[in-house]
């Protein structure tokens, strides 16, 4: 499992990419990234609970409750459009640095 | 079951009280009981599940920063207060030059008053240097 410091940088794009897909909860995020990166990357609670409450207070995202699970309603998060517009922007900016660093470190 | 809660309830007692806090504290604890029963589904035995979610819950910092970062921050007002106490004293100041120089013009007694009211700049430049 890798667990540096490039992926941390860009969690907030990855979790918002997720939930601008569509409407998610909590675990149901942290399971999707195992799966898409073949559990390679995991992504720890404690910090997908921070990034939430990131997002959230830059108004990137919004939550509700949705059906009743587990004895309690689940928080879904969704994206809002200023979240749309923030995450176009971080694409951006990503695919300038892979440039970047594409020019030194690939063959 | 009762183990993951009593965890999260261990880790989330460093964070001060508040709304915000009780609400992500339960999303947590319903998120990872849903991983519990997920991991236990794919053949672990409870013990080991509960296990591996306490383990991967990763470090409560985050969390802590992200929630203690709600709180207003102490704005830093030393500026205010030197720019303050520079223009008060010289306001005063004046008004004893005026005073002085106005009704006794031939007992120079202004600087006393003076060197009084000039300790309230020099300890706000001091605050303000500090804070800097």
């Amino acid at each position: 499992m890798i667990n540096s410091d490039i992926i941390r940088g860009h969690l907030d794009s990855i979790i918002l990419r997720l939930i601008m897909e569509k409407d998610r909860y909590g675990y149901e995020i942290s399971k999707e990234i195992g799966l898409r990166t073949k559990d390679q990357f995991q992504i720890k609670e404690a910090t997908l609970y921070a990034v939430f409450q990131r997002l959230e207070k830059k108004e990137l995202i919004k939550s509700y409750f949705g059906d009743v699970t587990y004895g309690a309603k689940r928080r879904y998060y969704c994206i809002t459009s200023l979240g749309k517009a923030y995450y176009k922007e971080q694409l951006e900016e990503w695919r300038m640095i892979k440039e970047v660093i594409d020019i030194f470190m690939e063959e | 079951m009762k183990k993951i809660r009593e965890y999260i309830d261990e880790m989330f007692i460093e964070i001060p009280g508040s709304e915000q806090k009780e609400v992500v504290k339960e999303e947590v604890i319903q998120n990872l009981e849903e991983k519990v029963d997920d991991l236990i589904q794919q053949g672990k035995a409870e013990e080991d599940a509960i296990n591996k979610a306490i383990v991967d819950f990763g470090s409560i910092d985050d969390i802590k920063k992200e929630l203690m970062g709600r709180q207003p921050i102490k704005k830093n007002t030393t500026g205010l207060h030197l720019g303050f106490s520079i223009w008060g004293s010289a306001l005063i100041i004046a008004l004893c030059l005026f005073a002085n120089f106005y009704y006794t013009p031939y007992i120079i007694w202004f600087v006393y008053p003076t060197f009084g009211v000039l300790w309230w700049p020099l300890a706000m430049f001091f605050r303000w240097l500090k804070h800097k």
